[in-house]
């Protein structure tokens, strides 16, 4: 299956993108593919960071399902 | 003149990257029954801990974004005696003094209004994915949330 993971702001810098599609086997859950960004990209562990899956925030325990969006980005500063 | 209080409005929640009307924001929360609307203007500071910033990037991941200000809205309504609430976020390149985001809650009386408002931008600063880039002379950084998860309370056992 594959899933799409996005990047914002810091995140997109350090990854050198804004969007990664992976292939992953069925059942994978959502931390593998995060500690897999982070081992890629181990500047992204300087900094306070949300995760979510289908833009909600995640916990790293959902079981992930073929075309899922993922994001990963630093604690937000709008307002 | 039309009454500017006979339309029943509603809640609302926008993106945009044009400049935001305060003034239209606050009227199209306010319905008949409704005493007072607090609306808050965020604009773009010229100096942060003493240095002069020359202008604001903001980025949003927009569905998302848009779900959590949704989300604020109801929790806002089901926690405080407000009635409608307007929240409009703008996104782009922002220079001194424009507007960045406006909240407006309109109520009954005034008091459950300011509280509302004050717990929506403070919600919206913490859960909303919008994120700002400040730029100054010499240089540019994004600027970090300070309420995110650390990589070790994501991954506990690393």
């Amino acid at each position: 299956m594959n899933v799409q993971v996005l990047f914002f702001g810091a995140t997109a810098d350090i990854a050198g993108r804004r969007r990664n599609e992976i292939n992953l086997p069925s059942e994978t859950i959502a931390k593998t593919v995060y500690d897999q960004i982070l081992t890629e990209h181990p500047q992204l562990a300087s900094h306070k960071l949300h995760f979510s899956v289908n833009q909600e925030f995640a916990t790293g325990d959902e079981i992930l399902k073929d075309g899922d969006e993922l994001a990963i980005f630093t604690a937000v500063s709008g307002g | 003149m039309a009454n500017p209080l006979s339309n029943m409005k509603t809640d609302f929640f926008e993106i945009t990257t044009e400049p935001i009307d305060i003034g239209t924001i606050a009227r199209r929360v306010v319905p008949p029954e409704c005493g007072a609307t607090v609306t808050l203007d965020g604009y773009v500071r010229q100096y942060t801990n003493g240095r002069e910033t020359l202008y604001l990037e903001y980025e949003g991941y927009e569905p998302m974004a848009l779900k959590e200000m949704q989300k604020l809205i109801e929790q806002a309504k089901a926690e405080f005696e407000v009635s409608n609430i307007g929240i409009v976020h703008r996104l782009g390149r922002l220079e001194i003094g424009e507007t960045s985001v406006v909240i407006s809650v309109a109520a009954p009386h005034r008091k459950a209004a300011f509280a509302a408002c004050e717990w929506l931008i403070r919600e919206l600063k913490r859960t909303v994915p919008i994120w700002k880039k400040e730029v100054y002379t010499g240089g540019e950084e994004w600027v970090d949330g300070d309420t995110g998860a650390s990589t070790q309370d994501f991954f506990p056992t690393k």
